[in-house]
């Protein structure tokens, strides 16, 4: 494989007592898209800064294309970002902004007028360029931020929450649109959010950090689907966790029945934690016909359009409660009622085992 | 598992924006050191020291206070104050209650003539009072055989020039109330008197506590109104002139300062303290209250308004009167003569002059400094200890009152060693001094400006290789624009009407119009004093139109960007 566009070693970076981010060390590879993902306060803005030397870590090096670049200035280094306030000067016009950084660079005025129109057109706001920022919507003056980071091609786009601010709808959209740009372009991004549906969406890979570490690298299908700690497991998308105990090696008792599980690294007699995605729970319906199946109770239902969350207990649960996520249309075959006692499997390779005792963030 | 190594700490290399900033801001540190607090330390130490320099301690204050004559200033001024704040904060607060929660016509122009006392010196006010009820005064029998000579006059005279100052802090006060409050009193079936009570007052305390303490300081640290119309009646500002300027005895001079020092810095920290109290107060939901019509309560505030109103304006067209008035009380037929000041002791068109320079001068350098120096504190990435150090020294001209400012000049620039002595007694030093005397308020100003410009300008700004200067001259001084010139007016209209600080440091070639007024007072040459207190408030009130024109036009034409 190629030398990494982006080198991080060992980054730490201390306020006082405080410790924001604990030695990391990540690479990132030329035209990758990358997203920095975690709760506030995980250290994700704290690296995001490091790296474009607004606020410089305190140990630990960054490389870019080669280039060392740990104690540079921001003004020393290569990168274009984008604000989740926007940050566009209201004072100046959209094309104004956009040419903002051409104009220090002594580039002729025809050359910077016809940089502003294509970029204008990339972001589908071609008409817009004689209009303030505040006659314009959200969505349209985060793509004119987007347009003046990119203005002057840098190496490396950095986009810090930038659709956080915005209305659902128009997020959603932004999202597949910024997508794209990115693969058009080609340029290598790194997005930071708290958003993991966002992440799991744009990402070619996630970063997701926890208390100022790293606590898994991944693409979103990794991340969804062999999440590397219990945190992981509960932080990206719905997840069950239920406490169990491991009878043997590949199987594990739960309630009052016992389900097989893929072998893992845990001793027998463990205790543990049985992580099950909601959608991986299968309601085969008032008949048993499968293996590592068993009984529970429908306890609640809610309905959500296209899906039933189903509230699952009692029966061979006993006290655990179970969500499953059942669409309407099998609800409608299966004819799903409230107190309904069902049968559910879950095939083995979908029940994940964390270790018990695990603090809950 | 190898042991980790901890990499070695990361030294980050300053480009050109950080050198300069922080070139700026030490800049900047500095200045404000030498106009500022290296004074205010020397007069420190001055108190502690004899006639020859020797360190005495604090003999000094012992001295002071062992002479009953002088330590009477103390209780003088400190019961002269509290009753002039009682006086000033009740009409003050019926005043801003009448024009934020009531319906009574005309608020406009209440607000306006309200507002007429900061045009004029505080001096004005009392010649205006000796007018009145002076021993040749029309109304003097009003006093029951009382002279206007003493405290009753520097408590009229007080509540004048301080009511504006409280009205604006209790009207914004009051103006914050949240109308889901009233809402909920008045559906839970309170009386209005409880309303008033549980809801409206609770919600104005802390812009009472700050007002409160805002007046004491301004009429404790006062020295114009207690010079022209205090008689023998001795008050702590004016012991400081009669020490320096009378006795030119420097160290009882400092003594007295440092006294009135403490109620002003104290002063200083509830209101920093209330401040952050009635900010933090309203929440961003709160839904605006909208008074409705009330005849009994409209009637009885608007009848209150209009008392003050009327003795406002009456004050002000007394001492208008006072300069037309051939000779008071005997000749009352109009004439500019008194504008003519050829006659008068301690005053002259030159002196009026040179106070138009001084306020364009600290208008204009005032404004620079503070706004680029304002900038270099909120915005600049460099060298946090150094922008914290920077904004406390900007806090400090709040606690310090214009006498023992000026004294503290005295020290530091007429210090026989001191290579800025060239300064003394130049019309330089008074810009210094007026500049310094008033950073406070406007340093605050362009902070709060400054602070609802987005953050990350300045990260833009450099992710796109552009120097921050600009960026600071293209974006943050346009969108700032309409604070810096509210700075500029607010710097000239001190330096127009300001006494206290400068009245130990003007000179024969750099004397000022409102030193004037009291020297021509004190002369005894009473009508052309009043002839150049109005020539002031004059000049005040046109640079206001003046400003309040182009702040429309600044509006309309630079600022379209914001809808």
């Amino acid at each position: 494989m190629a030398d990494p566009y982006l080198r991080i070693r060992n980054l730490s970076k201390r306020f006082g007592e405080f410790t924001a981010l604990d030695d990391v060390s990540i690479d990132i590879h030329q035209g990758e898209f990358v997203c920095f993902l975690g709760p506030s306060g995980c250290g994700k803005t704290t690296l995001l800064r490091a790296i474009s030397g607004l606020d410089i870590q305190t140990h630990g090096t960054v490389e870019q294309n080669g280039r060392d670049i740990s104690a540079l200035p921001p003004a020393k280094r290569d990168f274009g970002i984008v604000f989740q306030s926007y940050a566009l000067f209201q004072n100046l016009t959209v094309a104004r902004n956009i040419a903002y950084g051409l104009e220090n660079r002594k580039q002729p005025k025809a050359a910077i007028q016809q940089r502003v129109k294509d970029l204008l057109e990339l972001i589908g706001l071609p008409d817009s360029g004689h209009k303030y920022p505040s006659q314009l919507s959200g969505g349209q003056q985060q793509r004119v931020a987007l347009a003046r980071a990119l203005a002057i091609s840098p190496g490396l786009l950095l986009l810090d929450e930038p659709l956080s601010a915005l209305d659902a709808k128009v997020r959603v959209y932004l999202r597949d649109e910024i997508k794209a740009l990115q693969r058009r372009l080609g340029i290598t991004t790194i997005m930071i959010t708290h958003d993991q549906e966002e992440a799991i969406s744009m990402a070619d890979r996630i970063v997701v950090m926890r208390d100022g570490r790293i606590e898994q690298v991944g693409t979103p299908l990794e991340i969804y689907h062999q999440p590397a700690s219990l945190f992981v497991a509960e932080f990206i998308g719905a997840m069950n966790l239920l406490p169990a105990t491991l009878v043997r090696q590949g199987e594990i008792q739960l309630g009052q029945t016992r389900l097989a599980c893929k072998i893992n690294g845990f001793a027998a007699g463990a205790a543990v934690h049985a992580a099950v995605r909601p959608e991986d729970v299968v309601c085969t319906g008032r008949t048993n016909g499968h293996a590592n199946s068993f009984q529970a109770e429908v306890q609640d239902m809610e309905f959500m359009g296209p899906f039933f969350w189903l509230s699952l207990g009692g029966g061979e649960l006993g006290e655990h409660r179970l969500r499953a996520q059942v669409s309407s249309q099998q609800a409608r075959e299966l004819d799903l009622q409230l107190r309904d006692a069902m049968h559910l499997h879950i095939p083995a390779e979908h029940i994940r085992l964390f270790p018990n005792g695990y603090p809950h963030g | 598992m190898a042991e980790a190594v901890t990499p070695p700490r990361i030294r980050p290399h300053l480009g050109r924006d950080e050198w300069l900033m922080g070139g700026g801001l030490l800049v900047l540190a500095l200045y404000l050191a030498v106009t500022l607090l290296i004074p205010l330390v020397i007069m420190l130490a001055k108190s502690l020291e004899d006639r020859q320099g020797v360190f005495v301690g604090l003999s000094n204050f012992a001295q002071y206070f062992s002479n009953p004559a002088r330590s009477g200033a103390v209780g003088n001024s400190l019961w002269v104050s509290a009753l002039a704040t009682l006086i000033v904060i009740a009409l003050a607060f019926g005043y801003a209650y009448a024009l934020t929660r009531s319906c009574i016509p005309f608020q406009g122009l209440f607000r306006l003539v309200a507002m007429a006392p900061l045009l004029a010196p505080s001096l004005l006010s009392a010649i205006a009072l000796i007018y009145l009820f002076g021993n040749q005064g029309i109304f003097k029998g009003w006093l029951f055989g009382e002279s206007i000579y003493g405290p009753i006059g520097i408590v009229i005279g007080s509540v004048f020039w301080t009511f504006p100052h409280a009205l604006i802090i209790l009207i914004t006060a009051l103006s914050s109330a949240d109308a889901r409050l009233y809402e909920a009193s008045e559906s839970l079936g309170a009386t209005r008197w409880r309303t008033f009570i549980t809801v409206t007052l609770p919600g104005a305390r802390y812009g009472l506590i700050s007002a409160t303490f805002v007046v004491f300081t301004l009429v404790i640290t006062d020295f114009g109104v207690p010079k022209v119309i205090g008689g023998q009646f001795n008050m702590l500002a004016t012991d400081i002139y009669k020490q320096v300027v009378g006795q030119q005895n420097f160290q009882m001079g400092a003594v007295v300062s440092l006294i009135l020092l403490l109620p002003a810095v104290l002063a200083f920290f509830v209101e920093r303290w209330a401040q952050t109290r009635q900010s933090s107060a309203v929440s961003s939901r709160a839904v605006h209250y909208q008074p409705k019509p009330r005849p009994g309560r409209d009637w009885a505030l608007l009848g209150l308004v209009s008392v003050v109103a009327m003795l406002i304006l009456g004050i002000l067209g007394m001492a208008a009167f006072a300069s037309l008035a051939k000779l008071w009380p005997y000749n009352l037929s109009l004439t500019l003569s008194h504008y003519d000041f050829s006659n008068a002791d301690g005053g002259s068109w030159t002196s009026y002059g040179n106070s138009i320079r001084l306020a364009l001068y600290t208008a204009f350098f005032g404004s620079l400094i503070v706004f680029a120096g304002a900038y270099l504190v909120e915005k600049s990435r460099v060298a946090q200890p150094l922008r914290t150090a920077t904004h406390l020294l900007a806090l400090i001209p709040m606690a310090v009152p214009g006498m023992v400012l000026g004294l503290a000049y005295i020290f530091f620039f007429n210090a026989p060693g001191n290579p800025l002595n060239f300064l003394y007694g130049s019309m330089t030093i008074l810009v210094l001094a007026t500049i310094a005397h008033f950073y406070t308020v406007s340093h605050l100003t362009a902070l709060t400006a400054l602070k609802q410009l987005d953050p990350e300008f300045e990260s833009v700004s450099a992710s796109l290789k552009t120097p921050f200067y600009r960026t600071f001259w293209r974006v943050t001084t346009p969108m700032c624009l309409p604070a810096i010139l509210d700075i500029g007016i607010y710097f000239f209209i001190n330096a127009m009407t300001t006494v206290s600080a400068v009245v130990f440091l003007y000179s024969p070639d750099t004397t000022l119009a409102s030193v004037a007024v009291l020297n021509m007072d004190d002369a005894g040459d009473t009508a052309p004093a009043a002839a150049m207190a109005m020539l002031i408030v004059l000049t005040a009130g046109v640079v206001r139109l003046l400003h309040t024109g182009l702040s429309h036009w600044l509006h309309r034409h630079t600022q379209a960007w914001r809808r």
